[in-house]
């Protein structure tokens, strides 16, 4: 395995800039509409959970990356078929963050340029990224991660004159199905997709703080989605907010007397960026241990064309893209992001308890 | 098309050179040659105008398939 070592400070702000990621654009609990802050709480303690039990099959297995877990635990052949899957995954999750980038930036900042060039140059970028390895990876993320709730923040104050405190209120006025179907989809997207860091929790030079950082990641992000919740639905109203493709961007649009747009094309350069090159690097680093490769960089270029060339490919417009995101994502991640894990954990638990033969012997 | 084909070239000539440099093995050639080969393809039909049905069609198809989604 590869002696590269993180710190916890760090592994915290790549988690955290995961979990922002694009979810800035994407809003997944909008189904909620008014009642979407109760949906992020839900969502959030349920992501908590599941990012706890991926702390545990990492602190349950030290040193081993998902796919050493995969193999010992399920044997050769399951396990590795499951670690193809997995490849499969991290690869598609990657290209669906390329396509939301691309359709962002398409849509609101150079309506005139082709995706694929926007999503190309992107690329390029994050191939040198992971190509330098995952201390890099980590070192920038310490750089650029804190740039997002200070960018969250001075929206959020330029924005404090026109705020309707009341915006969110009746609450529960459509039942509480909206609001578990969009704490579902809370789950799945983003914290379930954190599944990628059972490859880079090895790395992490102070195991012991593994769960308290995992815990505090989520919590921010949680915290951070409700405080931008609530200044979208009180700027903008539940019925805008409803009608709207990229809800954040309309509201820095608002702000009288200045453009703070770019900020939030900044924000998911930032987050999609840090998530799409784990993404990309969990990908070949699996690929690579799966086929016995010394170096996981000999395929990064390769599954990034891939990804690219799949982000094109995915979805026909928009629309689609957004469809696909809240109908079909959640139950597709299912199995990757909880009963496999949960599967896996059981298992895990289960050698632990289980007495050694030598101590039987005794 | 002849964009893609310029692209892919360059890339391919890039990574291949330095492959046949470190004198990598035969399965890094396996996997490099199956990625390229499918962007290849998936770029030139996406390039002609005609777009195969795309893997989130075939979850969605296979989700509907066994009940998970109506």
């Amino acid at each position: 395995m590869e002696k590269t070592r993180i710190s916890s400070i760090q592994l915290f702000l790549l988690l955290s800039g995961f979990l922002f990621g694009s979810t800035v654009i994407l809003a997944p609990t909008r189904g909620a509409g008014n009642d979407a802050w109760l949906a992020l709480l839900l969502g959030g303690a349920g992501g908590i959970l599941l990012m706890w039990v991926y702390a545990t099959i990492a602190l349950l297995n030290p040193a081993k990356t998902l796919v050493d877990i995969l193999k010992e635990k399920l044997g050769k052949v399951v396990g590795s078929i499951f670690s193809v899957l997995y490849i499969w995954y991290f690869i598609h999750l990657a290209s669906l963050l390329f396509r939301n980038f691309g359709e962002f930036i398409c849509t609101t900042t150079f309506p005139e340029t082709p995706m694929a060039v926007v999503i190309g140059l992107l690329a390029i970028v994050l191939l040198y990224t992971v190509n330098s390895g995952i201390e890099v990876l980590g070192r920038l993320s310490e750089l650029l991660v804190p740039i997002i709730p200070l960018i969250v923040s001075i929206i959020n104050l330029s924005l404090i004159a026109t705020h309707d405190f009341t915006a969110f209120l009746p609450i529960l006025e459509n039942g509480i199905s909206p609001v578990l179907n969009a704490a579902f989809n809370f789950i799945a997207f983003p914290f379930g997709e954190t599944v990628a860091f059972l490859m880079l929790f090895p790395h992490l030079n102070k195991k012991e703080r593994l769960k308290k950082v995992v815990l505090l990641s989520a919590a921010v992000t949680v915290l951070l989605g409700i405080i931008i919740f609530f200044r979208d639905i009180s700027v903008l109203g539940s019925d805008l907010i409803a009608h709207t493709t990229f809800i954040s961007h309309l509201t820095s649009l608002l702000i009288p007397g200045f453009n703070v747009e770019p900020l939030v094309d900044i924000n998911l350069l930032i987050g999609g960026g840090v998530k799409i090159s784990v993404c990309i690097y969990a990908a070949a680093r699996a690929l690579s241990q799966l086929a016995g490769i010394s170096d996981y960089r000999k395929l990064t270029g390769a599954i990034s064309t891939f990804c690219v060339v799949l982000s094109i490919w995915i979805y026909e417009n928009v629309l689609e893209m957004f469809s696909w995101a809240e109908r079909v994502w959640p139950y597709y991640s299912l199995p990757f992001q909880i009963l496999i894990p949960l599967l896996l954990l059981l298992l895990s638990l289960k050698r632990k308890n289980k007495p050694s033969k030598s101590r039987r012997e005794s | 098309m002849a964009i893609v084909l310029a692209v892919f070239t360059v890339l391919i000539f890039y990574d291949l050179q330095r492959f046949i440099r470190n004198k990598e093995q035969a399965r890094v050639y396996a996997i490099y040659i199956f990625f390229m080969a499918t962007s290849l393809a998936v770029s030139l039909l996406l390039a002609s105008g005609r777009r195969p049905s795309s893997p989130s069609q075939w979850i969605e198809g296979a989700l509907k398939m066994i009940g998970v989604l109506k």
